[in-house]
């Protein structure tokens, strides 16, 4: 075997992909706004129709469109009811935003697509490789080229959404058409059809239901890659779950799935409904139809009438970004709600954390207080520094290193031999500490043969839990603030080469003209801090059960006088 | 003039016509040109003319290449070679256009398995035609309406194809090929997939039909029978090849060659007939079961004048008349006392015995073989036919 060297592939992609970012940002920008405009005015749209409307109307369409059944209308109403009352309504109207989104586009690239691979030979051979290959690349994926494109948001999911669900829908078109008999067509042509007339009189109408069920194909496909697009900032119920996995929460996770699963039930009926054998039309009597669209009208109607009476929220419009970690999830919920409390209007985006800093760098995100320097996000930083602003530590004596149970005998990571299978548990591939993590590996000669394993910080926290209460060996990448070293009696492992890092703090940053765009809000930014008990204090209350929102009020409502400090 | 003129037309399917075609022309069989060029010789220099008005019936068997030739008329397949005429245009020249509007105006297809549109009722599809080319819709309505009320279908006008039966389904075929009142009709062997009694009956409907509008018909089968029951003339083909074309009458004397006479059930000199080959069906009456009402009834449904009565074994007891028959049924008695003997013969019996015996029966001579079980009946016709086989061979 010649030695041959390595084909660069990875950095052509990322040429490529630097390329169209830099080439094509304009159109980008456009679509982006756009895209993001229509969404925001869809999802405003779901959110104003009252929810016990909402709920009541599509029970009743569900009545009038099933035959004396009554499951699924029964269905509808109690599943909308349980997820209303989980309190996931406005995180359901935005998923739903998505699916339609997603779904509508991939209609409307989707049946002209196929139309073309059905008629023309040549289209086929080129198409059908390329869905091969969408649709087999795994959905994260595209959420990498989706963020160089569009950054965070709503927009990038439903792209990466439309790559993923496309496929299904250019195929089973392209089915539908091919499967229309042979002597149908003939007879159609024998009478001296155009291609067109063809088309519309005799292709479409006989593939429709092949169509349809593409179209109900694409919709799944849509709604299983929301769960994957919120680790790139599309809000609703995916968030739910990707954040419960993060924290292993198995509770919240549950819920947040099962409001995926009782919407995805509820769409697949509906678009099932639409299906009819050709010859034997439904003899649906009219006036179902009427009062389908009446029920419709009515549930718009409430809409419009709720949003001229309800009042708009004044609060300037900011937006932190965080990633789902239990410290970040602490400081970043009290901040917001101290800065809720001050009349802001603020979003939390929880992100993947190499995605944080690029949405910061490119604008998309104003702020985020959890960027842990000089050492854990040190090649991040170094990436980013000149397109954001740092302003300095928000937290001192914080701290990153090999944590282990103090029952232990172990108490430097040079004298690390074959403890815990030689392995040390990580958290999330994209953090800092992983990358300061790999470093220790290789900079201790005694932990050649050591490997690193991955997951997300609720995995990490779990696995201790057990581990600790087994009386086992582990080794874990730890870092402090966090609530586990008041759960758990823990010690960290000296480091003699100062791979993990010394004493760090944690530090806001921000984009770069936050000064200039919001003087008032980068000085609340500049001023906020508290310290390492204060955050542990609310982590623990959140590991407790609380809501994160209730411990941030909690300890706002203890500590006013800290909280006033940050907006003199 | 002709309505319709075929010049030499040619079709090959598959990817190396031209190799395909030289070896057509070295009289190389289809399987060989296949196997040698993966192409597949559709039809081969074909030339023949249709008069107007007339039924012109082309024949052969499945893979003769005759749905193939009827597919180039209105060129839903694209000939190879060869010209084609319409009323004196030569439309193997014309653009697509051109095209749409002589499929719109003068031609129209009826097909084996209907090709009526499931989604749509039979109104809807009757109207078809007329409504690609635009015509308004009151108009096209009343035509449609029209065409299906002579194929007396009006009442169902609002049914979809599922809901009838194969012969309503042609007949709607039909009604919808005639509404653009073509001048051609292209049949694809649309009677093949009905049941003998329906497709009989159409045949006669087609017949009428074309007494009333004396339109060009271009009909394709496989049946020998239908062709000779429809056909003005008839064209035989053979892996993409006409053998012959000519009247009914002229194909049975003068078969030009080998294949037209097999085809035909022509026998040669060597076979010698026997009572075998030449039967028929027998239509029976179990007397040891059937009353006279039950026999009379059967006669009434085969239209004949008379069954052979057998008993429970199926063994052989007589022939029944339909007088013995309405005898027994007045007097009140069994039918075993009516049944009248009958002359027999063997399974191998030959033909020229079998003359004589025939001449001199009143009734149908039965065909046992060892267990007197009835095998079959001869009756005079089939004598006759096979006796005017060997003539004309003497006479060739």
């Amino acid at each position: 075997m010649p030695n041959l060297p390595k084909i660069p592939l990875e950095s052509w992609i990322s040429n490529i992909v630097s390329w169209l970012t830099t080439h094509l940002s304009g159109l980008f920008d456009l679509m982006q706004k756009g895209g993001q405009s229509i969404m925001d005015a869809l999802t405003n749209g779901l959110t104003a129709i009252p929810m016990p409307l909402m709920i009541a109307g599509l029970t009743f369409i569900a009545i009038l469109t099933t035959h004396k059944k009554y499951g699924f209308p029964i269905f509808t109403f109690i599943g909308l009811a349980l997820i209303a009352n989980q309190n996931l309504w406005s995180d359901l109207m935005s998923t739903v935003t998505l699916v339609i989104m997603a779904s509508v586009i991939s209609l409307v690239i989707g049946i002209p697509l196929g139309i073309l691979t059905a008629k023309s030979p040549k289209t086929a051979a080129v198409v059908k490789p390329i869905l091969d290959f969408m649709q087999t690349m795994p959905g994260f994926v595209y959420l990498i080229p989706a963020v160089a494109f569009f950054g965070i948001g709503v927009v990038p999911g439903v792209f990466a959404s439309i790559i993923f669900a496309l496929p299904p829908m250019v195929r089973m078109t392209d089915l539908g058409i091919r499967q229309v008999p042979i002597d149908l067509v003939e007879a159609a042509d024998s009478f001296g059809s155009t291609t067109w007339q063809k088309l519309i009189k005799l292709e479409l109408p006989n593939a429709r239901n092949t169509i349809l069920a593409g179209a109900n194909q694409t919709i799944m496909l849509a709604l299983s890659m929301v769960v994957t697009a919120s680790m790139i900032g599309a809000p609703g119920l995916g968030r739910g779950v990707l954040s419960a996995v993060q924290r292993a929460d198995v509770g919240s996770g549950f819920v947040n799935g099962l409001g995926l699963v009782i919407l995805a039930i509820i769409i697949d009926r509906f678009t099932q409904k639409l299906n009819t054998k050709p010859g034997q039309k439904a003899t649906r009597k009219p006036w179902r139809r009427w009062a389908i669209l009446a029920t419709v009208l009515v549930m718009i109607g409430g809409g419009v009438v709720n949003a001229m009476t309800s009042e708009k929220t004044t609060g300037q419009k900011v937006t932190l970004g965080y990633v789902a970690w239990d410290s970040e999830v602490a400081s970043t919920t009290v901040l917001a709600q101290s800065l809720r409390q001050h009349g802001y209007d603020v979003t939390m985006t929880p992100l993947d954390n190499a995605v944080l800093w690029q949405s910061l760098s490119n604008g998309q995100v104003d702020a985020s207080v959890s960027a842990w320097l000089p050492y854990t996000h040190k090649a991040l930083y170094a990436k980013y520094k000149n397109d954001i602003s740092l302003l300095g530590p928000n937290l001192h004596g914080a701290k990153t290193g090999f944590v282990v149970p103090d029952y232990m005998k172990v108490n430097s990571i040079a004298d690390l031999k074959d403890e815990a299978n030689k392995t040390v548990t990580g958290i999330e591939p994209g953090a800092g500490e992983m990358t300061t993590a790999k470093q220790t590996l290789e900079a201790y000669p005694n932990l050649s043969g050591w490997n690193l394993s991955s997951s997300s910080s609720g995995a990490m926290t779990t696995a201790l839990d057990k581990a600790y209460k087994s009386k086992k060996d582990i080794i874990v990448t730890g870092w402090s603030p966090h609530w586990m070293f008041s759960k758990y009696k823990l010690k960290y492992l000296e480091d003699p080469k100062g791979t993990m890092g010394k004493n760090e703090t944690i530090n806001t940053i921000t984009r770069k003209n936050l000064k200039q765009d919001n003087p008032k809000f980068e000085k609340v930014m500049d001023k906020f801090n508290w310290t390492k008990d204060d955050m542990e204090s609310v982590m623990f209350d959140i590991q407790k059960g609380q809501s994160p929102e209730q411990a941030a009020n909690k300890w706002l409502k203890a500590h006013a006088k800290l909280a006033d400090s940050w907006y003199k | 003039m002709a309505k319709v003129e075929i010049k030499h037309l040619t079709k090959i399917f598959g990817k190396r016509p031209k190799a395909a075609l030289k070896m057509v022309k070295q009289n190389k069989s289809k399987d060989e040109i296949v196997e040698k060029t993966g192409s597949t010789v559709g039809v081969y220099d074909i030339s023949m003319s249709i008069d107007e008005g007339e039924i012109f019936v082309i024949m052969g068997l499945s893979g003769s290449g005759k749905s193939t030739l009827i597919r180039l008329l209105n060129r839903l397949i694209e000939p190879t070679e060869g010209q084609l005429f319409i009323d004196g245009q030569e439309i193997t020249k014309f653009n697509k256009k051109q095209m749409l509007d002589i499929r719109r105006q003068k031609m129209s297809m009826v097909f084996q398995n209907f090709g009526l549109f499931p989604h749509r009722t039979l109104l809807e599809n009757t109207e078809y035609g007329l409504e690609i080319q635009g015509v308004e819709k009151e108009e096209r309505r009343k035509r449609a309406e029209q065409a299906l009320d002579n194929a007396k279908l009006l009442s169902y006008k609002d049914q979809y194809p599922s809901q009838l039966s194969g012969g309503m389904q042609q007949r709607v075929g039909l009604a919808r090929a005639l509404t653009n009142d073509p001048d051609i009709l292209l049949m694809d062997e649309a009677f093949s997939a009905l049941d003998p009694l329906v497709r009989g009956e159409m045949q006669d409907e087609l017949l009428e039909l074309q007494a009333n509008v004396q339109k060009t018909i271009i009909f394709i089968t496989h049946d020998l029978n239908e062709a000779l029951h429809i056909g003005d003339h008839i064209a035989i083909m053979k892996d993409g090849q006409l053998q012959q074309i000519g009247t009914g009458e002229e194909i049975l004397t003068n078969p030009a060659n080998d294949y037209v006479k097999t085809f035909i059930g022509g026998v040669d000199r060597s076979k010698v007939l026997t009572a075998e080959s030449i039967m028929i069906p027998s239509l029976t009456t179990n007397v040891d079961v059937d009353g006279p009402t039950v026999a009379l009834r059967k006669m009434a449904d085969e239209e004949v004048s008379g069954l052979v009565a057998v008993n429970r074994k199926r063994e052989l007891l007589g022939y029944l008349s339909s007088d013995e028959a309405v005898k027994a049924r007045r007097n009140q008695k069994p039918l075993t006392q009516a049944v009248s003997t009958m002359p027999t013969v063997a399974l191998d019996t030959l033909v020229a015995d079998i003359m004589p015996i025939i001449y001199d029966s009143q009734t149908p001579v039965a065909v046992v073989d060892a267990n007197k079980r009835v095998r079959g009946v001869i009756i005079r016709g089939s004598v006759l036919e096979a006796l005017a086989d060997t003539e004309g061979e003497e006479n060739a």
